[in-house]
């Protein structure tokens, strides 16, 4: 699960190489968001910070 | 700025976040410094970043390629700005080992930073974006090594992130490698 970002950027990086720019656009978008949902699934501590 | 110049400027842009995704990887594999998963995610934003600089240099300049570039940037700065604060407090402990005397997520967060700001410059030069004519062999090289090698990077960030965490999310402080578990004796990697 924690590849599938990678995953989808290298299929983006694949698409661009053979000239697909919205394909290559879509996978950087999913990409994206599974890097985003991965993170809140791992940042869980509460920062010590007094702000 | 010309579409020549411009071209040179973001090849060797993706050779400077080639470069830190390869450390990375040296760091990992030589050194035996196992990233954490908040480590690994910086590595993807370093790609999410890396690959609207990418789409400049396969499709040629445009405005949007830098928006990926920055927002993939900044997805990462997140990344790093929040392992910076968890360990800002003194006596708070870090993780992994030290270059120069900052850790490898304080580099980071310098590095997505430099991101932003480079393309927000390359940004205000319009110039790049009008047609050039057929671009000279010598002048593709580079940025075809470069797209290659961050291509390379993200499968081999595949392989190890599976290597590290197997197929489901990653343990908060990685012991080893889990799918070489007692088979190449790397499971005994030292935990940072």
């Amino acid at each position: 699960m924690m590849s599938l970002p990678f995953l989808l950027f290298a299929c983006g990086l694949a698409a661009g190489w053979t000239s697909r720019r919205e394909a290559a656009m879509g996978f950087w978008v999913a990409g994206v968001l599974v890097l985003l949902v991965l993170f809140r699934l791992h940042a869980t501590d509460v920062l010590n910070l007094g702000l | 700025m010309t579409a020549d110049l411009s071209r040179l400027l973001n090849a060797l842009g993706l050779v400077a976040v080639d470069t830190v995704l390869v450390l990375a990887l040296a760091d990992q594999l030589w050194f035996r410094d196992l990233p954490c998963p908040i480590c690994i995610l910086q590595r993807a934003g370093f790609i999410a970043a890396g690959f609207g600089i990418a789409l400049n240099l396969i499709f040629g300049p445009r405005p949007s390629h830098y928006g990926l570039a920055i927002l993939g940037a900044v997805v990462g700065g997140i990344m790093s700005a929040d392992q910076v604060l968890h360990y800002i407090v003194p006596g708070s402990g870090s993780y992994g080992n030290a270059i120069f005397g900052l850790h490898l997520y304080t580099w980071a967060l310098i590095m997505f930073v430099a991101i932003v700001v480079g393309c927000g410059v390359m940004l205000l030069f319009d110039r790049q974006y009008e047609p050039s004519g057929p671009i000279p062999l010598r002048q593709v090289t580079l940025p075809i090594l470069a797209v290659a090698l961050l291509a390379l990077l993200a499968v081999a960030n595949v392989v190890s992130t599976l290597a590290i965490c197997g197929v489901g999310l990653c343990p908060e402080t990685p012991g080893g490698y889990l799918i070489f578990n007692e088979n190449l004796g790397l499971a005994q990697v030292k935990a940072p």
